[in-house]
Order: structure tokens, then C-alpha cells, then sequence
């Protein structure tokens, strides 16, 4: 076990180390001045050597490197230009909704995916899958925010079941909290869902005309068992890997998303920061997001180890 | 001909026959122009294009013309308006056909930004190979896994909103999807001879790559941009939703959004045009890519026909199809009740696979008995149709292949087309079934502790110790030592040998009258096979239980079993004791089989081979289905179907004396 998570933490440092170059390297890429886009067209030398200066971009690149991934470890991240506040405070206070969402999202469309897979992989060419199979690609062709958008149509503007503001902080109502997450969640987790559903009906399928389905079957093992146990457990394995990447795809939409219903997460920081050239809050947010990915990666490759007797190592 | 052990060929892959080499994009065309849901998507594709086209034309209103009057803002649809207008007063109608233009535009041009990008990429990983793709491999990975929407937030900060950023930005999305696709192409290409060749002759490595390996991957390349455009279609849209897309002023879908929501309490409206619009667009590109992908491949994923499992209450009545054959065989009547002394008796079973077209026949007219505690041996070699007859017995038939006719009783029952829920009883309990691969016939992320008291729980009332302990005696009584501690072992920390006595005694765990060993020993090494073997036959001395013994090898018969029966091209042809089948072979088929075993020690010393091949499912003959390689056919024997009588399937048995082969 500690062997197991020892071998795949030692992947994740590079794939840490190579996000964290491709971040700081995003305000290398702006052509021309950093500072000069910054400031716009109106700025003086001065104002732009100050900037510069400020950045740290006078100093020699590896030198700026160095000193931004040492600031970024100990979780310094820069100051805002816009609000002159700690980029880690900024994004501190956003984190709590993007991830609310993000999970919410995650169970959603683990909870249907893999539901509707079971369905179609035990009714494998037959209606049932056709159906489902169906259902997934209409599903995988809507835009989510569109859902978003249809779902606060009926359910907010036309039946009021839900409040407008659908964000509140766990802490000062879980309740609340709960109910705000429920429409966000379902219309983001409804693109996610159809990935993992396809994998599972694939998974669910291949179990069920394997050898050892055969074989327990043969020796009397009702199909009910064969199906939630055996064909489902070693399912999990291809799911699993595709609800890693659902992870990634989940946080990208959920930055839209966040729009729809007002959420002050990560994406509204990331918009106005992306409209008002705030690089230090962008490079600081995409860090976050791209850290919490790999994260995640992470821990779904140690449970796939766990799942999978001969992927742990000897 | 000689008999090797066998990879299991499924008889759906032997009778659907080859599709015939794949020729070319207008072949591909002429399948799709069959998947009329195909051609509605390029039809609905074809209609936005011209709609991007003319939209100058097309749209009843300048879309960038306001009218800020009040009755001019924010209508809903009414004549003048067909789908109203927005807060400025435009015509959205007008502004939704330009956006057309603005979606084809990203959604093919950040395509082809990806293409640019990402195929070189991958060509050059794929060709160079070792730590540079390893290396280049692993970059790729961590890329795609970073959330893509945050890659175009970061272009767009970079670079400004506009075109040029959003296709960029989306391209360089999707460009890692391309480097894969083309690396893996390329790799597979690589390793083929043409390619070597042509690097021998010293043609310049970048040339070999595009001439040989570019056309390999036009069909992918097609299949992935169809899917991506699409889904570049979605981010451009919640890139313009968001207002980082485009400029404000350009008309585009994502945009017509984003006023939907800045308007949905006055308008709820506004959000189902663009919205569905989008949705049909996607979803014509997802399905044109899907179809060209079938297409491609050439329709591999077919309907299947669901068969409608026989309802057998009254054995006589599956019986009068089988009595038609005039076959029999001795000891098994061929109507009424089973013989009491019958574990199995099948009776002119007749088994067919439900494709698009006429039925085709796998097994056909066989009869079989199975007393206590005998073991019977069922030769034939690959496409014989004796794992079908095993799978029919088991109930395990793979969909789309049904029981036609005949009678299958077990222990006097009909179990031939019985429901799911009354094989229950018999699985296990009075029938068994010992596979192939040992390793693939156990569940690799299960112990193997846990799915031998999965089947002890499945027969009987056991606390979790009880059965755990049952099934470590079962273990060891198996030969499989240290019983109790391996039970919480994987599959694959066994041997093959091991394993297979682990499935053994899976199938043993309810005591059944019958196994069926389907080339139970076949996949292991020459001594454990020997052991494997008579494993199972003291267990048949312990148990009592009747054995049949599914095997290609020659040598197993002559050591394990107590008859034998022969089938060639899913017909029995001869069925006999052990001793007289290999003395006295009476069906040319047998005889010639006996002849090609490589251990027999024939009288001509010489392996003898039998010419051409066992006819595929669905091109049997007429008559007998070994006339075309027997050399002592006549005329007659192509006339018409030949029955099995007195357990020899052969119109000539009474003029031909066959050589006798010593096992």
C-alpha cells in the first residue's frame, strides 16, 4: 500500500514541475511587454520599467524561475494588479464554490454513468443499449451551460423550486447549500455522464462475455451477482481511468458553468482576471486548478492499483 | 492435417465471413449513404454551411442593426421578427444564421490548427520511438489531462480575444488528441516491412513518412476531426457566452446566449434557438463522425436478432422436429423418457446462429448419452462446432445463437431453450463446467477465496467461516497445497496448472452429475496437463460423476476416456468405446484422423495429412459434409443429407474396411 502510493507519487513530481514552467512561462508568451499590455497603450517607460521591475521580469529567467516556484511551495503566489490583494487569498475565498461544484458534478454523473452503463452493457445490442446509447450522445452534443441555462428556466424562473441564488457557503447552511448545488450540478455533470456511461456499458459488456463470467455462471453464481459483483468490480478499472479525465473536463466546464448560476467560484475570478489582464491571478488560478487535477489523477491511480491486483507492485 | 491446440474461434466470426478487403473512399460512401441517419446529419451540416454562406441574403435584417425604440427591443417572435429581437433591437433570426459562419469558421479552422500542430507531433514521436517518444509520450499525457477550457482562458489572456485567439486556443486543445492518433498510427506503420524497405533505399526519412503513414491515417484523421469540430463548435459558444470569445459585435451562437440569460426573465425564450441550434449541429458531427468510423470499419457493430428462448415444458414436442432425421443412436431413445441410466441424453440437437440472413446452421443432428460416472470424449478440430454443442448444454450461448431443434435432458429434465431462472437449479448442482484458459476463466481482481465461496453460498446455507473452510478442503482436495492461505490469492499469483485445479473446483463445489471439460487440459504444459487429467478422473472415481471431455488431442481419449464421439463440420459422424474406435475406425473422417495423430504409430509410418479444409459454417455441402476430402466418396454420397445410423454417420460403412491405427 505505502509502496503502491510512494510509486505514483513519484510521477506526479515532474508532471508537477512541468505545469508549474508552463504557468509561469504564460506571461513570457505575451508578444512584445508584459508590463506595456498591462498598462495599455497609454503607458510611459516609467510605468513600464516599475511593472517590469515588479514582475521581477528585469531579473535573468532562471533566477525568476527559481524564485517563483520557491514563492509558489511555501503558497505565494503574487499580488493581484486589480485588487492589490495575495493571489492565494483571492483564490482561498473562490475555492469552496468551484469545488462544491466540481463534486456535485462528479457524483452526478458518476451516479448516471455508471447506472445507465449497467443498464446498456447488461442489455448489450439490444434496445435498451440502443436507447441509452442514444440518450448519450444527445447528451454529449448540448453545451452544459445550455442545460444550465434550461434547467434555471424551469426550475428557478418558471416553477421556483429552487432559490435564484444558488450559491451558500456549507458553513453558513448546509441545507441551503445542498439545495443550490442540485441544478448546478446535474447540468454539469449531464456532458460527464455520457463519457462514463459509454465506458461502463463497454466495461459492463466485455465482463459479461468474459471466461470468468462463463464460469461462474456454469457453477450456478446467479447473474445478479455476476453482474454487480464481479463484472461490476472489474468494470471500475477502465471507468475509473475515465472518470479521471471527467475530472479535468468537469473543472474546464465548471468554469463556465459557474456563470450560468453565479457562482463565485475560480471561473469568474479567472474571467475578469482574463479580461483585465491580471496575470498574476490568472497563472495563480490555473495553477490551483491544473494542482487539484493531478491531485485527482493521483488518487484515482493509487485506488486503480487497489482495484487491480496486478497493477500494485511486487 | 494435423490438430494443434486451438484459440477458441467463435462460430459468429466463422460465419459472418470476411468483409473483403477495404477499397477506397467511395466504398466508404456507399456505406454511409445507407445510414439514413447518416445523411440527415450531412444534410443538417450541408444547410448550416449554406445558411454561413448566404447569410448576406439569407437574413431578413442587417444583424448589427439596432432599433433601441421600445417596441423594438426584446420581442418575441412575431412576423416581422421570426425569432425576435435582442436588447439592442437586432433581428436574432439574422444574427443566428451569421453565427453559422462564425461557428463553421472556429470549429473547422481550430481543427485544422490541431491537425497542424498535433499530427507532426505525433509523427515524429511515432517514427523516432524509444526515450525521445517515451519522453514526448508522458508530455502529451499530462497536457490532455489539464482542463482544456483553462488552456483557451490562457491563450485569450495572452492574445486577446478575437478569431485568431479562439481558434488557437481551442486548437491547442485538441492538437494533443491528434499527436496521440498519429503516434500510434505511425508506430504501428513503423513496424511493418514496407516502411524499413523503403529507408533501405534512402528515400528521405521526413518523405517515408508522409508517403507511407498519411494515408493510414486519413481515416482516423476524418473520424476525430468530424467529433472535434463539433465539440470546438460548444467551446466557441461558451467562449462567446462567457464574452472572451469574439468581439461583442460579431453575431455569433455562444453570444445570442449569453443575452439569453442576461434577458431570461423577460425572454425566456431567447435561450432555445441558439441552444438548439448548437445541440443539432453537435450532434450531426458526433454522428457523422460515428458513421464514417462504421463505416470505415465496415459495420462492426451488427443488430443482432434476440431469439425467443423455446419454451420446453413437454420433451415429445422438441422432438418431433428431431424425429425427422431418422438418426439414432444406440442406447439413447429417440423418444419418451431418458434412459434412467442417462446423466445427459441429447437428442437431434440442432444449433443456429440468427444473423442478418437465413439462419445458419452450427450443429446439426447430434445425439449423445452420458451415464454416471463415464467419461466420454467429444473430438473434432477447430469449427467442428463441439464448443457450440458444449456452450447449448451449458445454456451459455453467445446472443444471437439459439437451440433450433431437439432435445438436450439432464438427468431425464429438458433443459435445451430453458429459462435463465430454471437453469439456476441445474448450474452447478447437476451440471458443470471446467474452461479452456484457466487464467481467463477466473476473475483476476477477485481472490480466489472469494469466488470459490461465491459458488458454495450460491447452493447452500453456509455461515462465512463454514464456507471458507469448505472451500480450503475443496482446495487441498484439489492438490492445491497450503489450501487455507491461498485462498487469499489472486488468479495470477497461480500457476496455469494451478489455476485450472482452482476452476475445477469451482465446478465441483455442488457435487454435479455432469462436467463438461471444454479443452480443460489443452492450454497447459504436457505434464501438468497429465496431472490435470487425472485429477479429474479420481475426482470421477470419488464423485461418481459423468465426464465429457471436449478435446482435439487423441491422446487424451485413448488415456481418460470410456468412448468417444467424433465430430466433423457440426455433424457427429461416429460414436464408439474408446477401444473399438481406435482398432476399428468406421467413418472415413475418423480413420483419417487417427492417421494424422502425430503420436500414433500408423502402419505406413508416415503422418498423413487430410487435404483441404473443415467447411465453414453456413457452406456445408448437401449430403455428407466430409465428401469433398474423402477419398472414398462417390456420387451418392453428395446426393442428400446422410443420417446417423448405428452410430456411424457414412452411406459406405458396411463396404469400407478402414485401417486400424494403434493410439
Amino acid at each position: 500500500m505505502l509502496k503502491l502510493i510512494a510509486s505514483r507519487l513519484v510521477l506526479v513530481v515532474p508532471q508537477l514541475l512541468i505545469v508549474g514552467f508552463l504557468v509561469f512561462s504564460l506571461i513570457y508568451l505575451v508578444p512584445g511587454s508584459a508590463a506595456a499590455m498591462i498598462l495599455g497603450d497609454a503607458a510611459n517607460p516609467e510605468d513600464i520599467a516599475r511593472i517590469e521591475a515588479e514582475l521581477g521580469l528585469d531579473r535573468p529567467f532562471a533566477e525568476q524561475v527559481v524564485n517563483w516556484f520557491a514563492a509558489a511551495v511555501q503558497g505565494d503566489l503574487g499580488q493581484s494588479y486589480l485588487s492589490n490583494r495575495p493571489v492565494t487569498d483571492l483564490i482561498l475565498e473562490r475555492l469552496p464554490a468551484t469545488l462544491s461544484l466540481v463534486g456535485g458534478g462528479l457524483l452526478v454523473a458518476m451516479l448516471i454513468g455508471v447506472s445507465l452503463g449497467i443498464l446498456a452493457g447488461t442489455h448489450s445490442r439490444r434496445p435498451v443499449d440502443r436507447g441509452v446509447t442514444a440518450f448519450t450522445s444527445l447528451m454529449q452534443s448540448m453545451p452544459e451551460f445550455w442545460v444550465g441555462i434550461i434547467l434555471v428556466l424551469i426550475f428557478v424562473i418558471q416553477l421556483g423550486w429552487f432559490p435564484v441564488v444558488a450559491w451558500t457557503p456549507p458553513d453558513a447552511d448546509p441545507g441551503k447549500w445542498l439545495r443550490g448545488l442540485v441544478l448546478p450540478a446535474i447540468a454539469l455533470g449531464a456532458g460527464a455522464c455520457a463519457l462514463i456511461a459509454r465506458q461502463t456499458r463497454t466495461a459492463i459488456a466485455e465482463a459479461l462475455a468474459s471466461k470468468y463470467a462463463d464460469t461462474l455462471t456454469a457453477a450456478g453464481v446467479p447473474r445478479s451477482k455476476i453482474i454487480f459483483k464481479y463484472a461490476l468490480k472489474n468494470a471500475m478499472i477502465p471507468v475509473l481511468a475515465a472518470s479521471a479525465l471527467a475530472v479535468g473536463i468537469l473543472f474546464g466546464t465548471s468554469l463556465v458553468m459557474e456563470r450560468v448560476f453565479a457562482f463565485p467560484g475560480l471561473g469568474t475570478l479567472l474571467l475578469s482576471s482574463v479580461i483585465s489582464k491580471d496575470f498574476p491571478v490568472v497563472q495563480g488560478a490555473a495553477l490551483v486548478v491544473c494542482v487539484i487535477v493531478i491531485g485527482v489523477n493521483l488518487v484515482v491511480d493509487i485506488a486503480y492499483g487497489l482495484l487491480n491486483p496486478r497493477a500494485r507492485p511486487q | 492435417m494435423t490438430l494443434r491446440p486451438e484459440p477458441k474461434t467463435s462460430a459468429v466470426a466463422v460465419a459472418k465471413k470476411a468483409d473483403g478487403p477495404q477499397s477506397g473512399a467511395r466504398r466508404v460512401l456507399k456505406r454511409l449513404s445507407r445510414k439514413p441517419l447518416a445523411i440527415i446529419a450531412a444534410l443538417w451540416i450541408l444547410f448550416i454551411a449554406f445558411c454561413a454562406l448566404n447569410a448576406d441574403w439569407l437574413a431578413p435584417y442587417d444583424p448589427l442593426l439596432n432599433n433601441f425604440t421600445p417596441e423594438g427591443i426584446l420581442q418575441g417572435p412575431n412576423p416581422a421578427h421570426w425569432l425576435g429581437t435582442d436588447e439592442n433591437g437586432r433581428d436574432t433570426l439574422s444574427r443566428l444564421l451569421y453565427g453559422a459562419r462564425v461557428a463553421l469558421m472556429v470549429g473547422f479552422g481550430s481543427v485544422l490548427v490541431a491537425m497542424v500542430i498535433g499530427v507532426p507531433i505525433g509523427l515524429v514521436l511515432g517514427y523516432r520511438g524509444g526515450w525521445a517518444d517515451r519522453i514526448g509520450t508522458r508530455f502529451v499525457d499530462i497536457i490532455d489531462a489539464l482542463p482544456g477550457m483553462l488552456v483557451a482562458f490562457a491563450v485569450i489572456a495572452i492574445l486577446g480575444r478575437g478569431l485568431p485567439s479562439v481558434m488557437l486556443g481551442i486548437g491547442l486543445i485538441f492538437c494533443m488528441n491528434f499527436a496521440r492518433m498519429a503516434r500510434a498510427i505511425t508506430l504501428a506503420e513503423r513496424s511493418k516491412l514496407y516502411v524499413d524497405a523503403a529507408r533501405v533505399s534512402g528515400i528521405r526519412e521526413i518523405a517515408i513518412l508522409f508517403r507511407q503513414v498519411l494515408p493510414n491515417l486519413a481515416g482516423p484523421l476524418v473520424i476525430q476531426g468530424a467529433i472535434l469540430t463539433g465539440a470546438a463548435i460548444i467551446i466557441e459558444s461558451a467562449l462567446s457566452f462567457l464574452g472572451i470569445g469574439l468581439e461583442s459585435s460579431v453575431p455569433s451562437w455562444g453570444g445570442l446566449l449569453g443575452a439569453a440569460v442576461r434577458q431570461q426573465l423577460v425572454q425566456p425564450f431567447f435561450a432555445f434557438p441558439p441552444g438548439i441550434t448548437i445541440l443539432l449541429t453537435v450532434l450531426a458531427f458526433n454522428i457523422l463522425g460515428d458513421a464514417i468510423s462504421e463505416a470505415l470499419a465496415g459495420d462492426s457493430r451488427k443488430r443482432v436478432k434476440r431469439i425467443k428462448r423455446r419454451a420446453v415444458a413437454d420433451p415429445s414436442v422438441a422432438l418431433t422436429a428431431a424425429a425427422t432425421h431418422a438418426s439414432r443412436i444406440s442406447g439413447v431413445p429417440t423418444e419418451g423418457p431418458a434412459d434412467p441410466d442417462h446423466v445427459l441424453e441429447v437428442r437431434g440437437l440442432g444449433v443456429s446462429l440468427y444473423g442478418p440472413g437465413a439462419p445458419v446452421p452450427l450443429v446439426r443432428d447430434v445425439w449423445l448419452g452420458i451415464k454416471k460416472g463415464e467419461v466420454v470424449g467429444l473430438l473434432g478440430e477447430s469449427g467442428s462446432g463441439k464448443s457450440m454443442l458444449a456452450r447449448s448444454i451449458l445454456g451459455l450461448l453467445p446472443p444471437g445463437i439459439g437451440v433450433t431443434t431437439g432435445s438436450i435432458l439432464l438427468d431425464g429434465r429438458e433443459i435445451a431453450g430453458a429459462r435463465e431462472r430454471d437453469l439456476r437449479d441445474v448450474r452447478g448442482r447437476k451440471l458443470a463446467a471446467v474452461f479452456q484458459d484457466p487464467m481467463a476463466a477466473l476473475s483476476p481482481v477477485h481472490t480466489v477465496g472469494t469466488q470459490l465461496t461465491e459458488v458454495l453460498h450460491a447452493h447452500f446455507k453456509l455461515s462465512r467461516g463454514a464456507a471458507r473452510a469448505r472451500a480450503a478442503e475443496l482446495l487441498d482436495r484439489v492438490g492445491v497445497s497450503n489450501a487455507a492461505k491461498r485462498l487469499n490469492d489472486y488468479p495470477h499469483q497461480f500457476s496455469g496448472g494451478m489455476a485450472q485445479r482452482v476452476a475445477i473446483a469451482m465446478a465441483l463445489a455442488a457435487n454435479p452429475d455432469l462436467v463438461i471439460a471444454d479443452e480443460a487440459t489443452s492450454a497447459l504444459d504436457v505434464t501438468t496437463q497429465a496431472q490435470v487429467l487425472d485429477l479429474l478422473l479420481d475426482l470421477r472415481d470419488e464423485f461418481g460423476m459423468g465426464i465429457l471431455l471436449i478435446t482435439h488431442d487423441l491422446g487424451v481419449v485413448a488415456e481418460a476416456c470410456d468412448r468417444a464421439v467424433v465430430m466433423y463440420a457440426g455433424e457427429i459422424v461416429e460414436t464408439a468405446d474408446v477401444t473399438d474406435l481406435f482398432d476399428r475406425p468406421r467413418h472415413p473422417y475418423t480413420a483419417a484422423l487417427l492417421a494424422s495423430n502425430p503420436n500414433a504409430e500408423s502402419e505406413s509410418k508416415r503422418l498423413a495429412v487430410i487435404p483441404g479444409r473443415v467447411p465453414l459454417a453456413g457452406q456445408w455441402p448437401d449430403g455428407c459434409h466430409f465428401a469433398n476430402r474423402c477419398p472414398f466418396a462417390v456420387e451418392a454420397c453428395t446426393a442428400g443429407s446422410v443420417p446417423l445410423i448405428d452410430d456411424v454417420r457414412c452411406i459406405r460403412v458396411d463396404e469400407l474396411r478402414l485401417e486400424k491405427v494403434a493410439p
